[in-house]
C-alpha cells in the first residue's frame, strides 16, 4: 500500500474538457484569481475549496462567463472548452451558458410551474419542435434530477412551492435540460438538511456519468465524498490541485493541510 | 505555521490518545525487560508480576481503540490527523503483541527455573530482549518527534534482533544433539528467543507506521530480513 488513493477514482485518463491557463480576474483593483492555471477532466466531479473570500465562486463563473455580467469585474488569460476559446469575440455568451451550466448556492426556481421552469432553457434555445418534444424533455430532464417521481403529479404546481431540496434538484434539472456539457455548482447543498444533501450529492454521482461538474463547497466531507479531483484556492491562487484522495490524505502543501485539518496555519 | 487547531478540545482529544500509547510503551518496555531479568536471575516472584502486568496494558489497547472510535465518529479526521489516528491504532496493536510475548517469557521462566540452566542461554537472550527494548523506546521517541530518520535506523536494527536469532537457534540445536536431557529447556528456550525475534518485527511495524505518520507513504523497500532459520537444515547421522 503506497497511498490511500482509491483506483476506481481515478480519472486521470478522462479527457480534458476545460483548460484554463493564465488566469487572472480583476474587481477594479482588486486582483481575485491569480494566474491559475487547471485542467478540468470530462466525465469527472472537481471540487473547489478554500476559505470564504478566496476566488472560488469568481472563478467558477469564469468559466461560463458569468463574470461578464459584473461591470467592475475583468478577465484575462485563456479558458478553453474542448480547445475552443471561450472568450472569443464569436462566441455567444447564452449560448455557451446552455453549454456550461450553473447551479447556485440558494435555489432559484422561477415563478412559474414546475413543468415551466424545466421548458423555459429548452423553448429559448429552441431545442423542442413541438409540445411532445417539449414534455419529452422535461420529464427526461426531471428524471435525471432524481426528482421526477416526486412531482410528476403536480407538474403544474409552482416550483416556489417545494421543499428546498427538492428546489435545488429542479434547479439541476433547469440546468440539464439545455443539455450541458459542464454543470458548475456553487455550494449547491449549503442551504439543505442532510437528507436533501445526500439526494443532492446521490444525484452528483449519477450526473458524472455524462458530464463534467465542478462543485464549490465549503464541506470537506462532502468534497472528499462527491469528487474524484480537488482543488484548493487560498487568497487568489490554485494551491494544489491533485486526486481527492491525495489531498485528503497527504495535501503536499501546508496551507492545503492547515485547512482542510482545521488548523490556523 | 502554527500547529493547533482552531478547536482546541481536538487537539486535547489527540493528546490524550498518544498519551495513553505512551503510557502503554513505557509498560510495554518494563515487561521485556523484567522477564528477561527474571530469567536470567531465576526469579519466579519477578517473572509472576510481569505476567500480571500484562492485563493493563490490555486494558490500555482496549481505551485507546474505544477513544479513537469516538474520535472518528465526532471529528472525521483527515490528512494528518487521519494518519494520526490510523497509526495510533495500529501501534497500540503491535504494543499489545508484545506485552503477549512478555508474559509468555515470564511464564516459560515460571518453568525453566526449575530445570538445569543452559550455559549462556539466560545472557544471550537478556542481550536480545535490551537491544529489542532499546529499538522500542527509540521507536516511540521517533513517533513523539515524528523523526523518520530515527525510526528509519530502527527498522535497520531488527536486522541485528535476527541474526541474534539465527546464532541462539544453531547454538540450542547444538546443545540438543549433544545431550537429549537438554531438550525441554531448549524448547522453551528456543520458543523464548522466537518470540523475541518476533517482538523485533512488531517493533519494525511501529518505525514503519511513525514513517507513515510523518511522510505520509509507507515505506516500500524490502527490509533486511535476517531470520534464514525456516531454510536450516539439520544433519542427524549416525
Ligand atoms: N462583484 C464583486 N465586486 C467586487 N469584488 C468582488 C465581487 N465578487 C467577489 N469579489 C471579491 O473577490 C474576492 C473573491 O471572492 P469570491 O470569488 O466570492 O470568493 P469565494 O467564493 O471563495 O468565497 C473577494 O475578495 C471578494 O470580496
Ligand atoms: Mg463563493
Amino acid at each position: 500500500m503506497n497511498d490511500m488513493r482509491i483506483t476506481e477514482r481515478n480519472v486521470d485518463a478522462n479527457a480534458i474538457k476545460i483548460a484554463a491557463r493564465n488566469c487572472q480576474v480583476y474587481y477594479g483593483d482588486t486582483h481575485a484569481i491569480k494566474d491559475v492555471d487547471v485542467d478540468i477532466r470530462d466525465k469527472t466531479v472537481t471540487a473547489f475549496i478554500g476559505p470564504s473570500g478566496c476566488g472560488k465562486s469568481t472563478f467558477l463563473r469564469c468559466l461560463n462567463r458569468m463574470n461578464d455580467t459584473i461591470d467592475v469585474c475583468r478577465v484575462e488569460g485563456d479558458i478553453r472548452l474542448d480547445g475552443e476559446d471561450i472568450y472569443d469575440a464569436k462566441v455567444d455568451p447564452v449560448q455557451l451558458r446552455a453549454k456550461v451550466g450553473m447551479v447556485f448556492q440558494k435555489p432559484n426556481p422561477f415563478p412559474k410551474s414546475i413543468y415551466d421552469n424545466i421548458a423555459y432553457g429548452p423553448r429559448i434555445h429552441g431545442l423542442a419542435r413541438n409540445k411532445a418534444e417539449l414534455d419529452e424533455i422535461v420529464e427526461k430532464s426531471l428524471r435525471r434530477g432524481a426528482i421526477w417521481d416526486e412531482v410528476k403529479d403536480r407538474l403544474d404546481a409552482p416550483g416556489t412551492g417545494l421543499s428546498g431540496g427538492q428546489q435545488q434538484r429542479l434547479c439541476i434539472a433547469r440546468a440539464i435540460a439545455t443539455e450541458p456539457e459542464v454543470l458548475l455548482m456553487d455550494e449547491p447543498c449549503s442551504a439543505l438538511d442532510p437528507i436533501a444533501t445526500a439526494q443532492v450529492e446521490e444525484l452528483i454521482d449519477e450526473l458524472r456519468q455524462d458530464y463534467s461538474v465542478v462543485i464549490v463547497t465549503h464541506s470537506m466531507q462532502q468534497a472528499a465524498r462527491v469528487s474524484q479531483k480537488t482543488a484548493f484556492f487560498h487568497l487568489g491562487n490554485l494551491v494544489e490541485y491533485g486526486d481527492t484522495g491525495q489531498i485528503f490524505t497527504n495535501p503536499h502543501d501546508k496551507r492545503t493541510e492547515a485547512y482542510i485539518t482545521g488548523r490556523i496555519g | 505555521m502554527n500547529d493547533a487547531h482552531i478547536v482546541s478540545s481536538y487537539d486535547r482529544d489527540l493528546e490524550s490518545i498518544q498519551a495513553l500509547i505512551m503510557k502503554m510503551g513505557g509498560l510495554v518496555e518494563s515487561a521485556i525487560l523484567d522477564a528477561a531479568t527474571s530469567l536470567e536471575t531465576r526469579d519466579e516472584e519477578l517473572a509472576e508480576q510481569v505476567r500480571k502486568r500484562d492485563a493493563a496494558i490490555d486494558a490500555l489497547e482496549e481505551q485507546v481503540n474505544e477513544r479513537c472510535a469516538l474520535l472518528l465518529a465526532t471529528r472525521q479526521p483527515i490528512a494528518r490527523d487521519l494518519r494520526t489516528v490510523l497509526t495510533v491504532m495500529k501501534i497500540s496493536g503491535n504494543l499489545e503483541r508484545v506485552g503477549d510475548y512478555a508474559k509468555n517469557l515470564a511464564k516459560r521462566t515460571g518453568v525453566l527455573v526449575h530445570m538445569t540452566p543452559i550455559e549462556g542461554a539466560a545472557g544471550a537472550i537478556r542481550r536480545m530482549s535490551v537491544t529489542v527494548e532499546g529499538m522500542l523506546k527509540d521507536s516511540l521517541d521517533a513517533y513523539i518527534q515524528r523523526d523518520a530518520e530515527l525510526a528509519e535506523d530502527v527498522r535497520h536494527r531488527d536486522l541485528e534482533v535476527d541474526q541474534m536469532y539465527n546464532a541462539l537457534f544453531r547454538e540450542f540445536l547444538t546443545f540438543m544433539m549433544e545431550d537429549p536431557r537438554n531438550i525441554t529447556a531448549c524448547m522453551h528456550l528456543h520458543f523464548i528467543s522466537k518470540n523475541i525475534e518476533r517482538m523485533g518485527d512488531h517493533v519494525t511495524s511501529i518505525a514503519e507506521q511513525v514513517i507513515y505518520l510523518s511522510t505520509g507513504v509507507m515505506p516500500d523497500d524490502m527490509r533486511p530480513k535476517g531470520d534464514r532459520t525456516s531454510m536450516d537444515n539439520v544433519e542427524i547421522d549416525g
